[in-house]
């Protein structure tokens, strides 16, 4: 009865206060945007319905994220309401149990907080159904959807998270200590659960909201077909989690219940008591005692002395009042368990995740102290960071010291005081100011510690200061005055909160509100890079920009905070407006006026450099302008373009000035059997292309300078056979800066571009629209992502690209430059002597094509060179050219041993080396990612910056890459059709596979299968289409190479082998067919006998998984002294379709079982040999020699299976 | 040093309702140099007009000036808020410490605020101020454990930094033993030789021991402006008293002009006002500033008619 009525009492005393309300409104407004935006769906996969159940369980996660930062105060409120208003000795005194009271205040509690997530639900209702949705978007409607993610996501958020927040709250009796609550889970989900315990699979178990198992697990796994149509369902991990955090809860209402009392609160004594734990230092903090005056009673004559002493008052008084003011807001901070979470936990934490991520596909990677900085920053705006927390933390500490006096109940006494409003509110803000800087000062600290334990000691202090101090930390202190202004402003505590956590969404997600030019969203600016190459580039410019621009704004909001902040007891805006008039003072009005000129001043400027001197588009301008593209140009898909067969390029790169000058000529051949009398010529947006000119006569048709398309008309056909040159020059030089910053390609060192600058011929479809409700949009027909394997005239498209290249460059004398093809000669021009500049001019010509993309650098380089000479008779020699960064060093001798091992055993086995030049260019970038062209393979500096220690059992990662980009050299054309990428990536694994085999032996070979079998991109799942027609990366990384490595175990490695090599040898040759996977199923099939020609079908051409099981194993030894071992088993195969519609089909196929000893090397089995299982159980009789241990059915895993632990068993004797 | 309050009134709305609630009625008070008692029930608008003079609420209209306009220039309390702050000594009603700071750092922080930002001199005025306070043994304590008194006298110490020209004290003996009360009224009146003190009570004996000025004050109006002394001159003979059983007070309740009863020994002792001799067993009583209280709030004397020459 009583807890019925504590519950009734309670609920509705919440219900009548603003904020629940506001909080229904504020998620059903952010999820209906959600739900509407597709911008959460674009950074995810592929498109689902608006209501699909995948998009709803998404939505509903971050509608939880969001409830958990917002709706905080109600279980705060309820936990900590009596004791933060003093009504407590009222109640802790009435006759109402411990249970009773606390369980009636949980309840109301959650089932408002239950009843308030339920708008997350609504508002994706909105989001499907009210009008304004392409209906094609919306499918069947299913209430179970709805259903399931609220029970299986909201509820169980809702109810470990109250119980944590009510926890919090109850015991510091504070109802901001909810708050604190919501922190730990969200760091728990953002921190610790997807960055440290991400990789042991305890990131999903761990994951209190669903970020991981919804938005990462999920939406990988799932297939479109499963996300639009399949339920969130409580199995597996998901359960697993879900029981997981409601026994947390209920474990947290547990010690709520226990810790708690019906006692006298003094002060923070509960607290006091366990901070001992931490400081023993300070020493007990008792109850003073109270002192017995002097003298008892009355005495009159008391002489009143109080010292005259001078007062000064005016500004250095203000200054230092503000720095008073500072020390002390950041001491309150500090002193709290909300400081010292910041402070210290996460600090110390940081060390275990720098240290966890200095590695890069199971390798580890030299901390340089721009890596460990990436880890330790991010982007303020960038809302599923780790250091998303930052910001929520500078929120809830700016509540604080806004808050501080008058929750104190000090406001009057301090609103009293003499001094001018500006000094105490730039005193909290310096007081927040300092707390950040304390704790970028302990994230270097981290930082360099973390570099130490791993052995590293080139700390590079400066750019930690640059980059902690001058990067980030204007990032964090332009929010922290943006929160500060919100809490003055607003003048209610928890509704402070709520908007200035709204501002930090709007900032992090400003295109979900149609937001996205950096001048509309506060604090917002172009992003900084930094390399060991280029260094901060030109990057910092526009930042600083930018950031000037907002400082600007943070001065005006602060004088907007300064002349509403609120003194003593008036509260209503209409007398704090008034207020605000009076306060308006000769220098406010100035340093407003200042502020709003420089807002002036510097949006003007910026505005002229992003939107004048450079084209702006929004993402809705962007794809209007493809669609018109499209609509216009399309029409001339089909005219036949000539190809080009030669290029000439004069480059002159002038780095400092970053400026690229490129004259070139294109020979053009009709390769068409029918005349060409109009040239299509595609300009590039951003660069300036003049002088078109065609060596026979033209008349220029259209111009299209918004399009970037040009057309001509050949006075005189252009017949077959026949050729023409095209002449044309191209600009590049920096026209101050874009919205989003400068482009990097051209830098005073680390110069990388491609040709992507250089006009192109013909329509290109690559500038189509892509994603489907785009095309539907803009009134386009939906269009395959790429032509289909059976596209016959797609097979034979070989576009108007390639064709040999000829490249003279010219850079700075202190550069090299670097383009496609070998170097034939090198010279200066320019005077000795006397003014102009001396420059360095390079000359490099290709040898057969230069491929699809032609890279071209200038940089500082210092080049490496070696020449490989085939071991063969044939004498062939290649020079080999690495161009690197002079101080990266350490990874050549790696890098040019795979390159020799990768040339010797491909030669052999696939055919000769094309050319006689490779040229290896290490690229400006942190990335540690590797990429091939014809003739060329291009690094990132992180590349170079593996940290491979050369023990015996270590995996040699980066030169298995290496052997996989030199595979590419021998990669075929092969045709822009379904299942392109196995074509290119599927063949240069199983080749690298192959050579990694050859040249470092038999383990190093198990540690890069593990390594990519652990490393799946994406899991094993049922799905998809098969390999033929495969496209996305673990078709073509993993299940193609996979496939091949089977196909070589199964039918030989010479057949496999020779089949890739007869398709090198009729596809390499200049005017053969493109190939396609149609043909290497055809060279594989051509070697395969007909016993195992159902495995070449099951691994290419139908989605297939065998199923196996060890049911059962005994031995027994016979008379002769071996032993028979009786193995049970069971086995299944299935087909899956593109849709993951699963069908049983019979099964009669080769396995291998393997039987091995105890404690021998896996490597020697007793026993490993194929035998023929068919579907269903039974039973097989093996003979070994000695006494077996352990049966394994398809121990290499050479056949595809979800779950292989059931496949071995120890042997009973 | 002269605090001008001409016609001041101040309403709040009274939460959801439209009712406005008339917290100040054209309130008019000259106080000079000097303690000035401000009695009046709770309720009454004191802490309202406290407030208003402490700078933290702005009334609805009316002026306060503050200053000697033969000595220099005069404050525009309502307008020139920094200026008055300067000069200002407040100790509200109702407030708070910081629970985990020492008593010594937050008055020395306080300190700052008040400008005086020397640091020798600071350390003086600090320590002064403790010893004055008898807070100086526990300086080194935190506030957190200090108790009602022990936090009333540390807003004492916190209210007389800098030497303040005004001094505004809304209800500070509340919480006092009386030992402490009698120090810190001791102190007050120091205070007032130099100063306006201006001291907020509902303790008739508060205002009657020290305060050489008073007003009394009830639902936003000032009933009565006077000298306590004066005020009880002016009621002599007119205070009558009788002891009666507690069942008969309901009979003369019907007859009298009753302005207080208060108990005695199981029975009550009435005081009622009459300006001729009631009879009926009443006697005559010396008056004291109670019965001036009592008789103001019952509407005997008071409101807008100075019983006594001013």
């Amino acid at each position: 009865m009583k807890f019925r009525e504590i519950v009734r009492f309670e609920f509705i005393y919440q219900v009548r206060r603003p904020w629940p309300w506001l909080f229904v409104i504020v998620l059903l407004v952010l999820d209906f945007l959600m739900t509407r935006d597709g911008s959460v769906s674009e950074v995810l996969y592929s498109e689902f319905f608006l209501n699909s159940p995948f998009g709803i369980a998404k939505t509903t996660v971050f509608g939880s994220l969001l409830w958990l930062v917002l709706a905080a105060p109600i279980a705060g409120d309820a936990a900590a309401r009596d004791v933060t208003t003093g009504m407590y000795p009222l109640i802790y005194t009435t006759p109402v149990s411990k249970a009773e009271y606390l369980g009636g205040r949980f309840v109301a509690a959650l089932v408002l907080n239950l009843l308030i997530l339920l708008a997350v639900q609504a508002g994706i209702l909105l989001g499907v159904y009210l009008p304004g949705v392409d209906a094609e978007l919306i499918g069947p409607f299913r209430p179970a959807a709805f259903v399931t993610a609220y029970a299986y996501i909201a509820l169980p958020n809702a109810f470990a998270a109250t119980t944590i927040q009510f926890f919090v709250a109850a015991r510091t009796g504070r109802a901001m200590g909810a708050y604190f609550g919501s922190f730990l889970i969200i760091f728990m989900g953002f921190f610790v659960a997807s960055f440290l315990l991400f990789k042991q699979g305890l990131g999903t178990l761990l994951d209190p909201i669903g970020i991981r198992f919804v938005v990462e697990d999920i939406a990988h796994l799932w297939t479109p077909i499963e996300k639009n149509r399949r339920l969130i369902g409580l199995e597996g991990i998901v359960l697993t989690n879900r029981l997981l955090w409601v026994s947390i809860g209920l474990a947290g209402l547990a010690v709520t219940y226990l810790s708690f009392g019906f006692a006298h609160r003094t002060g923070s004594a509960s607290w006091s008591r366990m901070r001992q734990l931490f400081t023993p230092f300070r020493g007990a903090t008792a109850k003073a005692y109270a002192p017995v005056p002097a003298v008892l009673g009355a005495i009159a004559d008391t002489p009143v002395y109080v010292p005259k002493v001078e007062r000064r008052f005016g500004f250095t008084t203000n200054i230092h009042q503000m720095l008073t003011v500072a020390w002390a807001s950041f001491g309150s901070i500090v002193t709290s368990w909300a400081g010292l979470f910041m402070l210290a936990f996460i600090p110390l934490l940081a060390i275990p995740v720098v240290l966890d991520q200095m590695e890069s596909n199971g390798v580890p990677l030299v901390p340089t102290t721009i890596r460990v900085i990436s880890e330790l920053t991010a982007p303020l705006a960038d809302e599923l960071s780790r250091w998303v927390i930052i910001p929520f933390l500078i929120v809830f500490f700016a509540g604080e010291l806004v808050w501080r006096e008058r929750e104190a109940r000090m406001g009057e006494i301090t609103d009293a005081m003499p001094g001018s409003d500006w000094a105490s509110f730039l005193g909290k803000f310096m007081g927040l100011a300092l707390l950040l800087v304390v704790f970028l000062t302990l994230q270097i600290g981290a930082g360099m510690l973390a570099q130490v334990m791993m052995d590293y000691y080139d700390f590079q202090i400066g750019l930690y200061l640059k980059i902690m101090f001058g990067l980030q930390l204007t990032d964090y202190l332009l929010f922290t005055l943006l929160a500060l202004v919100v809490h003055v402003v607003v003048d209610h505590k928890y509704i402070g909160h709520l908007v200035a956590i709204i501002a930090f969404v709007f900032i992090a997600l400003a295109s979900l509100f149609g937001v996205e030019h950096n001048l509309l969203i506060y604090g917002a600016s172009p992003g900084w890079s930094y390399t060991g190459m280029r260094g901060f580039g030109s990057s910092l410019l526009p930042w600083l920009w930018f950031k000037g621009y907002w400082a600007a704004w943070a001065l005006l909001l602060a004088v907007a905070a300064r002349l509403l902040w609120v003194r003593g007891r008036e509260s209503s805006f209409r007398v704090r407006l008034q207020l605000a008039r009076r306060r308006l003072t000769r220098h406010t009005a100035w340093t407003a006026g200042v502020a709003a000129g420089l807002i002036l001043i510097l949006g003007s400027y910026i505005f002229y450099n992003t939107n004048v001197l450079n084209d702006y588009h929004t993402a809705s301008e962007t794809k209007e302008r493809a669609a018109a593209y499209e609509l216009r140009y399309a029409r001339y898909a089909d005219t036949p373009q000539p190809r080009l067969a030669a290029t000439k390029l004069h480059i002159e790169i002038y780095p400092e000035r970053r400026t690229v000058e490129i004259r070139g000529t294109y020979h053009l051949v009709n390769r068409s059997d029918v005349d060409i009398d109009s040239i299509h010529v595609a300009t590039v947006p951003g660069v300036e292309t003049q002088a078109l000119r065609f060596n026979r006569p033209v008349a220029h048709v259209l111009t299209d300078e918004k399009l970037f398309h040009r057309i001509y008309t050949l006075d005189k056909p252009l017949q077959p056979g026949d050729s023409l040159q095209l002449a044309f020059q191209v600009l590049v030089k920096p026209h101050g800066f874009h919205e989003n910053g400068v482009d990097a390609s051209v830098a005073a060192n680390g110069t990388y571009f491609t040709n992507s600058w250089l006009p192109a011929i013909g329509y290109q479809k690559s500038r189509e629209l892509l994603h489907a409700p785009d095309r539907r949009e803009h009134g386009l027909a939906p269009r395959p992502v790429i032509a289909s394997l059976y596209d016959l005239k797609a097979i034979e498209d070989k576009g108007t690209g390639g064709g040999t290249l000829e490249t003279v460059v010219g850079t700075a004398s202190d550069q090299v430059a670097v383009a496609p093809g070998a170097l034939r000669r090198t010279w200066t021009t320019g005077p000795s002597s006397g003014p102009g500049q001396v420059r360095r001019y390079f000359h490099y010509a290709t040898a057969g094509s230069a491929g699809g993309e032609w890279g071209f650098f200038s940089a500082n380089y210092v080049v490496h060179k070696v020449q490989w000479k085939n071991p063969d008779s044939s004498g062939q020699t290649v020079d080999i050219q690495i161009f690197h960064n002079p101080q990266h060093t350490a990874h050549l001798d790696r890098l040019v041993r795979s390159i020799r091992t990768s040339l010797d055993y491909y030669s052999r086995e696939f055919g000769p080396y094309p050319r006689g030049y490779l040229s290896v260019v290490e690229g400006a970038g942190n990335g540690t990612g590797m990429h091939a062209e014809g003739g060329m393979l291009t690094y990132a500096e992180g590349f170079a910056l593996w940290n491979l220690n050369d023990t015996q059992d270590s995996f040699d990662f980066p030169s298995a890459v290496v052997a996989h980009e030199m595979a590419h050299q021998w990669t075929v054309p092969y045709a822009n059709v379904e299942g392109a990428p196995v074509m290119s990536e599927s063949l240069a694994w199983y080749y690298a596979i192959k050579a990694v085999e050859h040249t470092r032996g038999s383990e190093e070979l198990q540690r890069l299968l593990n390594f990519l079998r652990v490393s799946q991109i994406r899991p094993e799942i049922r799905r998809g289409e098969p390999l033929l027609r495969g496209l996305d990366p673990y078709m073509s990384y993993r299940k193609g190479p996979f496939a091949l490595y089977t196909l070589s175990e199964y039918l030989g490695e010479e057949r496999v082998n020779g089949a890739l090599r007869s398709l090198v040898e009729k596809h390499r040759k200049g005017e053969a067919p493109l190939a396609t996977t149609l043909d290497l199923y055809r060279e594989l099939k051509a070697v395969t006998p007909d016993t195992l020609q159902y495995l070449l079908h099951d691994l290419f051409e139908v989605n297939t998984y065998w199923e196996l099981k060890t049911d059962g194993a005994t031995a027994k030894q016979t008379g002769t002294g071996s032993w028979e071992v009786t193995l049970a088993l069971q086995a299944r195969k299935v087909v899956a379709d593109s849709a993951g519609v699963e069908k049983e089909v019979p099964m009669n196929d080769w396995v291998e079982i393997g039987i091995s000893e105890q404690g021998k090397d896996s490597d020697k089995p007793l026993y490993r040999q194929k035998r023929r299982i068919r579907s269903g159980k039974q039973t097989i009789l093996v003979t070994v020699p000695y006494k077996p241990d352990l049966i394994d059915l398809d121990p290499r895993q050479l056949l595809i299976e979800q779950k292989t632990d059931d496949n071995r068993k120890e042997i009973k004797l | 040093m002269t605090l001008e309050i001409s016609n001041i009134s101040k309403s709040y709305s009274n939460g959801r309702s439209t009712e406005v609630v008339q917290a100040l009625k054209n309130v008019s008070l000259s106080i000079p140099n000097g303690m000035y008692g401000l009695l009046g029930p709770n309720g009454a608008g004191k802490s309202t007009l406290m407030r208003i003079l402490a700078t933290l609420q702005e009334p609805d209209e009316g002026s306060i000036r503050l200053g000697d306009p033969s000595a220099g220039p005069v404050i525009d309390v309502l307008k020139q808020k920094d200026e008055v702050r300067q000069t200002l000594g407040y100790l509200p009603q109702e407030f708070g410490v910081y629970p985990k700071a020492r008593a010594e750092d937050l008055l020395d922080y306080f300190a700052i605020l008040k400008g005086i930002t020397q640091r020798k001199a600071r350390k003086e005025v600090v320590e002064a101020l403790l010893r004055q306070t008898n807070l100086w043994d526990v300086r080194r304590q935190r506030l957190g454990g200090f108790s009602g008194g022990m936090r009333q006298r540390f807003g004492v110490a916190v209210a007389l930094l800098g030497n303040p020209k005004l001094m505004i004290v809304d209800e500070p003996t509340a919480g006092l033993d009386p030992a402490e009360r009698v120090r810190f009224l001791n102190l007050l009146s120091e205070l007032g030789e130099n100063s306006v003190v201006i001291l907020s009570t509902h303790i008739v004996e508060d205002v009657s021991e020290l305060c050489t000025r008073m007003a009394i004050i009830n639902k936003g109006e000032i009933l009565l402006e006077a000298e306590p002394l004066k005020a009880i001159d002016g009621l002599q003979s007119h205070i009558w008293r009788r002891i009666v059983e507690k069942s008969a007070l309901s009979q003369l309740e019907r007859e009298y002009r009753i302005i207080s009863t208060k108990l005695l020994s199981g029975r009550t002792v009435v005081h009622i006002y009459s300006e001729e001799d009631p009879g009926n067993g009443f006697e005559p009583v010396a008056p004291d500033l109670e019965d001036v209280y009592f008789s103001t709030m019952a509407g005997h004397i008071g409101t807008h008619k100075p019983v006594v020459a001013l």
